[in-house]
């Protein structure tokens, strides 16, 4: 019983971790049908962000989630402003819009490299290692706090996306573009403001990674894949459906390591299983496909 | 529509990491480019090598320049190596071969059929030191690395190549030796049952296999948890609720640093205790220190193939630790660049015993040889037997609460004793 309340509290955790890494991603695809590549280094970039903020001017890397996001937003709207709004929307642009933000995660890459060399980076606090007793198990502080965050961000852009006049015209462009241009919709002002969200959310993504895990500039890679994972299993566009997805896929991968002779190794494989199960048996996601809220 | 055009992005993004893992190892400069150009000639021994001066391997690659530079410097220093009673220089050609297994092999062939080297170094990494040592072996030159551990390499039957890096079993074992004494002393339970979590890669499952044939041999050890993991694996919680689960005296596993700490902060979060704790090599490293903090690194035992306190008993260790300080402003240094300086100097060694630069010479005096070394065990041998890999045993090492991490074992080698069971268990 002890071990099962373990397994469930494991799962939750780590959705909580999928979750926001995925957010940003499937934002910018549901509203620009851009898969933005870059979203790797811009995980990268925003645990570099936070750790430089922490080494140097000993900032708590929960209070510089804000300041990152905010940072990472307005480096998100230049980015669509100098960058993806020169290409083709849709399966017009698909290739060329990969190449550009694949070339721009090579750059940050790079940057990464320059400044901070390929050397593993640990950001560590007074409390990375401290847990509170949570049904009988342990839980770390840290995890709990990066679950938090993942359940405001969803709660936030939930709210954002059905209660605001803002989030209401995200979701119309996402719909159809052409008519919100009609009645009066700034489509590309809104396309620039979902690009910039999406970049905030990622940053903030790799800020809270690195509260638990070293890394170095190739972070973000396996980072990106599960978040593609996430974001398809939820249906693209759909952010609740990010949310249960990544609860989904964390379940998948750690409650078969309760059966006896599982190969602990394979867990990673699991979700890319379920990727293409998903794509084959209900290609619109678990819940359908979405337009957002 | 959409989805089957996601299935080629995804496609797509998995061959986009392939190559953006390559596309680090892009040299930093043009590959091959000579550190120091040298004709044969007379009165010079010509000695090629590669290393991964840039690339994934770049930071290990420059340690082990450092340990070759100085084995140089020193050769040179009296008017050069004895050569059949003529005294010769020793000149270094070394070449970057940005980690990339292809270009390690390609510049070995340059090295010998344009370069016309006399006898070749190894490069570091057991993947590169595989591919360069087919083209030594072909090429019948003597070969001499401190690169390459996997025993895969030396079960080839090659006569040409000699390995100065222990097998990783050997790893495993020197730990499993210290656990034996600790048995009989009486400081942990006997039979111990053990938490086993190795890497998934051949580093990984030789530790694997160390442990568990010496657990089969001595019938004093039962693995409760045998588990295998992916490197630089993120959430370990799971494997480590199965250690919990299994109650097991000691933790054994084998990991690169960032999963040894990402393990570490979860292993004690979790608030896990062994009586004995091990990360196979990983454990007294300052970046570890500093991402764990001292108190959480306490009493991990780890074992690796050389240690800068060999200088306490052993006189090469310490020759070697003051000529190193001496050279690099007082550094302290590591394994990395102890047997780099061993690997040019076992060369060197042989050369002067053969007297000559005959390659057949050479191999047969590194096939025989036997001197005084810097590694554990203080002698330099290269057995037929393990296919030339050197067998000389680990130096067991244990992280202490004033933050050193004195030797332990063998006995021969120990500056301190090593503490079992870990007295921070209950406590923490």
């Amino acid at each position: 019983m002890q071990r099962a309340v373990e397994l469930i509290i494991n799962s939750v955790l780590l959705a909580g971790l999928y979750a926001t890494m995925a957010y940003g991603l499937g934002l910018i695809y549901g509203v620009l049908r851009v898969v933005n590549l870059a979203h790797g280094g811009v995980i990268m970039a925003g645990a570099y962000a936070g750790y430089w903020l922490h080494v140097e001017f000993g900032i708590d890397p929960y209070v510089s989630l804000l300041p990152v996001a905010a940072v990472a937003f307005f480096f998100g709207v230049l980015m669509y402003r100098g960058l993806v709004h020169r290409l083709p929307r849709g399966a017009a642009g698909g290739v060329q819009s990969l190449l550009l933000l694949f070339g721009v995660w090579l750059i940050l890459r790079n940057v990464a490299y320059l400044l901070f060399t390929g050397n593993d980076q640990t950001l560590r606090t007074s409390y990375s290692t401290r847990a509170v007793a949570l049904a009988g198990e342990l839980v770390s502080v840290n995890r709990m706090a990066v679950f938090g965050v993942a359940v405001l961000s969803l709660a936030v852009l939930h709210v954002l996306l059905t209660r605001t006049y803002v989030g209401k015209a995200i979701r119309a462009v996402a719909q159809n573009p052409d008519s919100c241009t009609l009645v009066g919709i700034p489509v590309e002002r809104i396309y620039s403001l979902t690009f910039g969200l999406g970049t905030a959310l990622a940053a903030m993504a790799g800020l809270l990674g690195a509260t638990l895990f070293p890394f170095n500039p190739s972070f973000g890679s396996g980072e990106l894949l599960k978040s593609f994972v996430v974001v398809v299993l939820g249906g693209l566009g759909s952010v609740a459906g990010t949310g249960i997805a990544a609860l989904i896929l964390a379940a998948a991968e750690v409650l078969p390591t309760a059966v006896p002779g599982f190969p602990t190794y394979l867990t990673a494989a699991v979700g890319f299983v379920l990727l293409v199960l998903v794509l084959v048996l209900r290609p619109g996601g678990l819940f359908g496909q979405r337009v957002l809220g | 529509m959409q989805y089957k055009r996601l299935i080629l992005i995804l496609a797509a993004l998995a061959a986009c990491k392939q190559s953006s893992q390559q596309t680090e190892q892009k040299p930093a400069s043009e590959p091959g480019a000579a550190q120091q150009a040298a004709a044969p000639s007379g009165d010079v021994v010509s000695i090629g090598a590669t290393l991964p001066l840039t690339g994934a391997e770049s930071r290990t690659g420059g340690f082990y320049k450092e340990g070759y530079d100085l084995a140089f410097e020193e050769a040179n220093k009296n008017g050069g190596i004895d050569v059949g009673g003529k005294k010769m220089q020793v000149k270094l050609t070394l070449l970057d071969d940005t980690s990339a297994q292809a270009t390690a092999a390609s510049l070995a062939d340059r090295l010998i059929n344009s370069d016309k080297v006399n006898f070749l170094l190894g490069t570091y990494a057991t993947n590169l030191v595989e591919a360069q040592s087919v083209v030594a072996e072909q090429n019948q030159i003597p070969y001499v690395n401190g690169g390459g551990a996997a025993t895969a390499i030396y079960k080839r039957g090659y006569k040409w190549v000699f390995g100065l890096l222990a097998p990783v079993e050997l790893l495993a074992e020197s730990i499993m030796n210290w656990l034996d004494s600790e048995q009989a002393a009486g400081h942990i339970p006997k039979p111990a049952t053990i938490a086993l979590l190795w890497e998934n890669t051949s580093h990984g499952k030789d530790f694997r296999k160390g442990v568990t044939e010496h657990a089969d041999k001595t019938k004093t050890y039962t693995v409760a948890v045998d588990e295998s993991f992916e490197l630089s694996g993120k959430d370990f919680s799971a494997l480590l609720g199965k250690v919990k689960a299994a109650d097991a005296d000691l933790f054994l596993a084998d990991a690169h640093l960032p999963d040894y700490i990402t393990m570490q902060r979860q292993y004690v979060t979790a608030g896990l205790c062994h009586k004995v704790t091990s990360y196979g090599a990983r454990g007294s490293e300052k970046q570890a220190v500093d991402a764990l903090g001292k108190k959480n690194v306490e009493y991990i035992v780890s074992a690796v193939w050389w240690a800068p306190q060999l200088a306490e008993k052993n006189p090469e260790a310490k020759k070697f630790v003051d000529l190193f300080k001496a050279k690099y402003n007082g550094r302290v240094p590591e394994w990395y660049q102890a047997l780099g300086y061993e690997t040019a100097r076992a060369l060197f060694v042989a050369i002067s015993q053969a007297g000559s630069l005959d390659r057949e010479a050479v191999r047969q005096k590194l096939a025989a040889m036997k001197v005084p070394s810097l590694v554990p065990g203080g002698t330099l041998e290269f057995p037929a037997q393990f296919g030339q890999q050197i067998h000389a045993p680990f130096v067991v090492m244990q992280n202490m609460p004033d933050g050193s991490a004195p030797i332990i074992a063998p006995a021969d080698s120990a500056t301190a004793k090593g503490i079992a069971p870990d007295p921070n268990c209950g406590k923490k």
